[in-house]
Order: structure tokens, then sequence, then C-alpha cells
């Protein structure tokens, strides 16, 4: 390839990803430029192109007569405490699928995989039920363990894949080395599916994050409220306060992406090589 | 010091017998060779032998006791993979130590940083870090010890692998065809380290290949095996010059011994293809009621002649190969046959080694003369040696 080609070609690809980078950032840079837009503006045309930093009051705002804090707070909690659960429940089950001959291996599989074809709508009322019986509405906990439910199935099958393409070999190493199997999964088999596990982390977390229908039926109590609903509490049917939805839309985006940034990094491929063949 | 007793081991996989019915003694200090083609079963034997396949029947002992339903960890052997095996995730003195740690294991090592700051407390030991260094520094692995497996070499991953099994000091070294994933230099180099770990380690090595070299090199013994049996078990130099039967005939050597057809002539020879060939001693004296018989004569006692010498074999040079040291020529003999098409031979073609640079060409008629002094007969429909 010429000097020139090659230069063309990476310009080409340049572009491309910025392309790519503005359809995803666009939508973002308008929520914030929106935030700090006065309510005055909002409809003008031509509409803001640059955010008005007079208006960073919103903000305050927000934390102040909101409680923005104590909802991100909440769905934080929900957050992280449906991805530990997940990660925690789905790991062994992952392994003994991907490892173990046993009766009902295949019921076991096709079963987690049937719980994906329910819709999340039409479980949440015996769910409900459920959760009134067993004492679990308005609690963080109980919303962190419904999530989970809905996570768990997908999570599994993911590791499941992950540590089929685990060498069975370096199993067997370490157990001719005295580890025991709790031992080979998690000092062994766990650092070689990293990617997946950041993978799976990042579904978890983002569904804790994002979900909505089971935090707004389970939860009642104003102080438990994730900040999904609290975000979806704004929007009224007479009026809706856009730039303050935004700047609360902004704020609940940022712990997400902080997330993202976090875990990216393990989200990529490539540690088993080099443990076995030339 | 380690003795080992398999009794009856066998290894059913639905109806097919990986391993059938193996019963042998490897003595204290021994270096067993299993060889055979894939499929015979030789890795299905080692790796019950090390505990990561239950046995269908028999028994396993070591020194004495019996370990067949022990787990592979209490079972004090050390095993080499084929691929290697290396923790990837792990630096080479972390593979090294790996087992070391696992001696002092306890269950909250699994906590995460605890166990983390645990691992590295028992690395950093003055007996652990002293016997990992002193296993890096024999196997020349010292200026890579902070590194990770995939930036070794396929030679650097091995010796890794064997330093891994050599800091257990384990009674017994199992090794999967250990050597097989490196290309034909660095296998010979690594074949001489091997032996000489023997000779410096002591222990008794169980060493899995298909290749015959590795076999005849290596072992103090070898143990040829065929559809999950042994075909012959005894020192190399036993099963060259003694096989027991066509297939170990055929396995060991290269180029492999020429079976020809023959008929005793009841006066201490045999007739091949209209010659009349003396037989040695305890050969030509035994004359059997069935007169047809297979006789086994290795390359190198076969010499060609010029055509229509008396008491030679008559046959059209074929290929001519020249390999440095000797020349090996391949001949179709005119009325004398074989018994190689078993393995995809030409039933009519034998091979023989000539020292030096062969001057011969294709499409040359000669006469093959045949030195009996070590040749060996074997049982036509049956394939057993006679006597």
């Amino acid at each position: 390839m010429t000097g020139a080609s090659h230069g063309a070609g990476h310009l080409l690809r340049l572009a491309a990803v910025l392309g790519v980078l503005l359809a995803a950032a666009f939508p973002l840079y308008w929520m914030f430029v929106t935030s700090l837009t006065t309510s005055a503006s909002l409809f003008a045309v031509p509409p803001r192109a640059l955010p008005d930093p007079s208006q960073l009051g919103v903000y305050a705002e927000a934390f102040q007569t909101i409680p923005v804090a104590r909802w991100l707070r909440n769905s934080l909690i929900v957050a992280a405490g449906t991805t530990v659960l997940s990660l925690a429940l789905a790991v062994f089950p992952a392994y003994a699928m991907s490892r173990f001959r046993f009766r009902g291996r295949g019921a076991m599989g096709l079963g987690l995989f049937a719980t994906q074809m329910l819709p999340e709508a039409m479980l949440v009322v015996p769910l409900y039920a459920i959760f009134a019986d067993v004492g679990l509405l308005n609690s963080l906990g109980g919303l962190i363990l419904a999530n989970t439910a809905f996570t768990v199935p997908v999570i599994t099958w993911i590791l499941k894949g992950a540590i089929d393409g685990v060498p069975l070999d370096i199993e067997e190493a370490a157990r001719m080395d005295g580890a025991t199997r709790v031992g080979i999964v998690l000092s062994v088999v766990l650092p070689l599916v990293a990617p997946s596990l950041a993978a799976t982390s990042v579904i978890a977390f983002f569904h804790g994050w994002n979900e909505y229908v089971l935090a707004q039926t389970l939860i009642s109590q104003e102080g438990l409220r994730t900040a999904s609903v609290g975000l979806a509490s704004f929007v009224g049917e007479l009026s809706t306060p856009v730039h303050s939805v935004m700047a609360i839309g902004v704020l609940y985006t940022l712990p997400a992406i902080a997330f993202y940034l976090m875990v990216q990094r393990y989200v990529v491929a490539g540690m088993t090589a080099g443990s076995v063949k030339g | 010091m380690a003795s080992i007793k398999l009794a009856g081991v066998t290894r059913a996989f639905g109806p097919k017998r990986a391993v059938d019915n193996i019963s042998l003694d490897v003595k204290d200090g021994e270096f067993l060779v299993l060889l055979g083609p894939s499929g015979c079963g030789k890795s299905t034997l080692l790796r019950m032998l090390a505990g990561l396949e239950t046995l269908t029947d028999g028994e396993i002992h070591l020194n004495g006791s019996r370990v067949d339903l022990l787990p592979p960890s209490a079972r004090d052997m050390a095993f080499v993979f084929q691929s290697y095996a290396l923790y990837p995730h792990m630096t080479v003195r972390r593979n090294i130590t790996f087992p070391l740690i696992m001696r002092h294991h306890r269950w909250w090592f699994h906590i995460p940083l605890i166990g983390h700051l645990a691992k590295r407390r028992i690395e950093r030991q003055p007996d652990v870090a002293e016997l990992v260094d002193r296993t890096a520094r024999i196997l020349a692995l010292t200026p890579m010890m902070h590194q990770l497996p995939k930036t070794l070499s396929g030679g650097q991953r091995q010796r890794v692998a064997l330093g891994r099994a050599m800091v257990r000091k384990p009674e017994v070294f199992l090794m999967d065809e250990p050597l097989s994933n490196l290309d034909a230099k660095l296998r010979t180099a690594m074949r001489a380290e091997i032996i000489k770990l023997h000779q410096q380690v002591g222990g008794t090595f169980v060493y899995v290949t298909h290749d015959q070299i590795e076999a005849m090199t290596m072992g103090t013994r070898i143990a040829l095996m065929r559809d999950g049996v042994v075909q012959q078990l005894g020192t190399p130099r036993d099963i060259y010059a003694d096989p027991v039967n066509t297939y170990v005939a055929r396995f060991i050597g290269t180029p492999p011994m020429n079976l020809l057809t023959a008929e005793l002539d009841g006066r201490g020879g045999v007739v091949a293809g209209g010659a009349v060939l003396g037989l040695p001693g305890p050969l030509a004296s035994l004359q059997s009621a069935d007169k047809a018989v297979v006789l086994g004569v290795r390359p190198a006692a076969l010499a060609i002649r010029p055509a229509g010498e008396p008491g030679t074999l008559a046959g059209e040079v074929t290929l001519v190969e020249h390999i440095g040291a000797e020349s090996l020529i391949t001949m179709k003999l005119a009325s004398t046959r074989t018994l190689h098409s078993e393995d995809g031979s030409a039933a009519d073609e034998v091979i023989a080694t000539s020292p030096g640079y062969s001057e011969l060409s294709a499409g040359l008629q000669v006469g093959v003369a045949v030195d009996t002094t070590d040749a060996v007969l074997f049982h036509p429909g049956t394939g057993e040696r006679l006597w």
C-alpha cells in the first residue's frame, strides 16, 4: 500500500469513528445544553447551540430542592447490589453448566433461557404479590433481588460460554497442583474470563441503574425512590420543567458513564493467549 | 522414591475399551515410556495414574499403597501437559510457585485482597523463594521470572511447566507428550534436558509419546501399546532386537523392519523368493509343522549386490533417498512378497540402508543379500514371534 492511500484510508476511518461518536454523543450534548437554557429560549428558532453558563444554578437547585442526591444514591445501591449479587449467583451455575455432565443440565439451560422470554411487565404483578407476602416491598434489597432475577439467566449463559473457552488442561494442572474445585474457579477460571466478567457486570449494572417498571411498582416510599422513577415523576400531565429534567438527566448519566469507563479496560479479550500451545 | 504397580487397569468409554486390563510394574527411579500411535490409550493410562481419569476396573498402587481412589493432589505426582497448561494470568514466578502456595492454602485465601497478600507472603518466604530460584536457575528461567507466559517461546513455556512440576519434588513425574509442540531442533535439545533432569532429580518418570525416537533415547523401559493393550514391555534394546510381534517390529525403528514371507526348508534355512537363506542357531532348530513363516530383517541387514548373484533376491531399485550419513534404498522385489501392505506400503517393497552416499539410481536391477544373523521369525497368521 502506498503512503498516500494509507493516509486516505486512515482519514476515512477517522471520519467514520467521528461520525459514530457524534451520533452517540449528540443527544448527551443536547441534554446538557437544554439543561442550561432558560425556559423562555427553550423553543427558540434556531435553537441554542451553546450552553448558557448563567443557568448553572439549575444544578444547585436540583440538589437543594429536589432529592436528586438521594435518588442517585438509591440507584447506585440498587445497581451495585444487582451487579455483585448477579455475578456471585451466576458464576458457579455457569461453571457447572460448562464443566459437569449431570442429569437435568439441558433442562437447566433451557429453563434459564425460558425466563428471558417473559416480559418484565408481565411478571411484575405476581412479583408484587409475592413481595407483599414476604415483606420485601419498599426495600432496596427487595428491588436488588427482583433485578437480579432478571439478570442472572443471561449472565449465567454468557459466563458459561466464556468458561467453555478456558482450556481444560489449565484446570487439570491446578488440580494436580493441589487446588480445590472452588479454588480452581476463583483463582484460575475467573481471572481468565475477566473480560466476560466485566461485560456481564456492565449488563447487570445498567439493568439495575436503568430499571423502571420494578422500581416504580415495588417501591412506593418517597425516600427509597431510584433516579429512574424520580426522573419520570417530573414528567407532568400539564407541564414538564424541561431544563430541570435535562439537568437531572445529565446527573443520572454521569455515574453510569463513570462505571463503564472503569470496567471497559477489562472488556478486552486475549487473556488466555499464551497459556497453551506454542 | 516410588514404585508403581498397575493391576488390571481398565478404562472403558461406552463399549470401547481405551485401556484394556493393563498390569505392569514401574520400578523406583525408572524412566518408563508409554509408546504408541494416537488413540492407543497411552494418554488415558497416564491420566488414570495422575487421577485425572477414573478407572473402570483395576487398581493402582504407589509404594505398595492403593492410590487410584485418591484425588490427584494426594498422589504426590506431577503432571506435565502437552499444551504446557501454564496459568496465563500469572507470572513465571507465580506459575512455578503455585503448587507450593496451594500446599499452604486456607479457605480465606479466596477473599480478594487478603488472599492476594497471603499468597505473596508465601511466595516470599525464604525457603519457598530459594527453591523456586534454584529451580529457575536449573531451567535457565531466571531472567524471565516476572514475565507472563504469553511473552515466552514454546521451549521456555515448556521449561516453566517442568519447573512447576519440579518444585513439588514429587515421587513421580508424569509427562504427556511434552515435546510434541516444539520444533524439531528444540525437541532434540529438550529431550536431552529431560534425560538430564531424570538423572539429577531422580524420581520415577512415566512419559507418553508417539515418537519412537524419543522412546528409544529416553526410556529405561518402553511399553509399546496398541488398542489399549501393552504389546511389549522391555528395554529399548530388547524391543528393537526382539520384537514380540510384527506390529512391534514395524513400529520401532526407522525405516521399519522388513517382513518377508518365506518358508522353512526343513534343513535349518528359509526359502524366500527362490533364494535359500541360512538361519542362525536358535532359529535353525525351529522347524515347525506349518512351513510358512515371516522373516523379519532390519534395513541394515540388507545389502545390495549385482543382479543375479547366487543367494540374493532379485529386485529393482525404485527410490533412493540420501539422508547424509546413509542412504535409504527402496526396492521392488521380483518374486518375494512382504507383509507391509497393512500399513499402506506396497506389498513387494523393502527398504535397505546403505552407508554413505549411494550411487544407485531408480530402475537399476539388483540382487538383495539378506544377513540373517539378527533376523526374527514370525507366525504368518498371528504375527507373533516364533520361539
